[in-house]
């Protein structure tokens, strides 16, 4: 009984505030246009804050692994001082693609808290899990993120190295995607990296050079 | 005029009263709507092919462009038109947009619309942007390119030396970097200012003109 008469209260309140809403149509609009603002300003400015390095090297699995490995790199570093930070190589640029990233970054936020990785050993046994996964989303995107800032048609090859010159023209040809051959160029490879020796294999057909890989390693060295 | 707007405002309210929701959901679409059309147009006259769809970009500056390291380089990663051109932070842009219509009214008078006539203008336009770079410590150029990530050793001699005392004197980019992107107007530096500059500095010749030994031009 006195549930019911709790409902009954509740719906006559529902009504006096519908009323209220229709005698001041104006005002109503107004906090439901306000109410829309906020909440759409708060979802960017949230994806923004979550989007900038600063957040990313808040955790110290980040800050004391991958981003002092990263801070010894061409893309911290380097002639043009143009630098390419967290965001711009883990996080799509398209809204929709962010977005679903972001959800899947709540993976990341449950192994933050149970601690999978925050020491460094525990973070060189994940290591190479981790960069599998990174890897295999390149591929299935065609090396989406480094194609935002690196392009086919911007690139003049006569400028490169005559290996790379090669491995580009092969990688054209062959319709190869960026994270085939650049593993390893932001963050360092995994000692247990290639242990079945596919990627030794591949490299060894297109006859490169041990040093492209291995600095100062000579042909033969490590067969 | 200001009893239609009463009519329609009393209309509005009365129709609020008999179906409040949909009124809330029209105001909303339409609220989304304008959003959503002042953000595309902003995205779409902020494009390269936008830009070049005018003969005055597309047969002057671009092609001039197409032969710069902006266009075409070693790693591939290219800068167009709206990145140094139009600011990136929103509201910078939408001032930029506003004063675009400027150039819309001098493509209606057809004021650049022979390679003659752009010639002729081209140190007066080329000095509009230049004042705003200057203005605004070279924003877009720093949008890419930032002192913070810029290794010195990799650069060559005369460079090291120039950032160097670009830091120290608080010079902004395009204080050096003129005419990068876009070939540089005859009648430039006619007063011998900028080539003061450099002789001060010992710059050789050959960093701006290519080829040209110390001497030969001053």
């Amino acid at each position: 009984m006195e549930y019911d008469g709790g409902e009954r209260r509740g719906r006559k309140q529902w009504g006096r505030l519908f009323r209220y809403c229709v005698m001041h149509p104006a005002l109503t609009v107004s906090i439901f246009l306000l109410t829309g603002l906020i909440f759409w300003g708060g979802v960017n400015w949230g994806m923004d804050m979550t989007n900038s390095e600063d957040f990313c090297i808040s955790c110290h699995e980040m800050e004391q692994n991958v981003y002092q490995e990263y801070k010894q790199t061409i893309h911290y570093s380097n002639r043009t001082g143009v630098r390419a930070t967290c965001p711009d190589c883990h996080v799509p640029k398209e809204w929709g693609y962010m977005v679903k990233r972001k959800i899947e970054a709540s993976n990341e936020l449950f192994h933050k808290i149970m601690g999978s990785v925050d020491t460094p050993e525990k973070f060189e046994a994940k290591r190479l899990v981790l960069a599998n996964y990174v890897w295999q989303t390149m591929k299935e995107n065609d090396s989406h993120e480094c194609r935002n800032c690196h392009s086919f048609n911007s690139m003049e090859l006569n400028m490169q190295k005559k290996t790379s010159q090669k491995a580009h023209e092969r990688a054209v040809v062959e319709k190869r995607t960026c994270i085939d051959c650049h593993m390893g160029i932001a963050h360092k490879l995994a000692k247990n990296y290639d242990s079945n020796g596919d990627i030794h294999k591949m490299f060894k057909k297109e006859k490169r050079n041990c040093g492209d890989c291995h600095k100062g390693m000579q042909q033969g060295d490590g067969w | 005029m200001f009893k239609k707007f009463k009519n329609y405002l009393q209309s509005y309210c009365s129709l609020s009263a008999r179906c409040p929701i949909g009124v809330f959901f029209s105001v909303f679409t339409l609220g989304i709507l304008f959003w959503g059309a002042f953000n595309t147009s902003m995205e779409v006259t902020n494009t390269e092919t936008f830009c070049i769809s005018c003969h005055e970009m597309e047969h002057n500056v671009y092609k001039e462009y197409k032969k710069t390291v902006h266009y075409e380089n070693r790693t591939g990663v290219r800068a167009t038109c709206p990145d140094c051109h139009v600011p990136k932070e929103w509201w910078h842009k939408v001032v930029r947009k506003v004063s675009a219509t400027n150039e819309l009214f001098h493509k209606i008078m057809g004021s650049v619309d022979t390679p003659e006539k752009f010639e002729a203008k081209r140190l007066e336009l080329a000095e509009h942007v230049w004042d705003t770079m200057k203005e605004t410590d070279s924003r877009e150029c720093r949008n890419c390119h930032a002192f913070n990530s810029m290794s010195l050793a990799a650069q060559q001699k005369t460079s090291q030396t120039a950032h160097k005392r670009a830091l120290e004197e608080k010079r902004t980019c395009i204080d050096c970097h003129m005419g990068i992107a876009h070939k540089i107007a005859k009648n430039f530096d006619s007063n011998g200012e900028m080539h003061k500059m450099f002789k001060k500095e010992k710059r050789n010749c050959g960093d701006c003109h290519k080829g040209m030994q110390l001497g030969e031009g001053w």
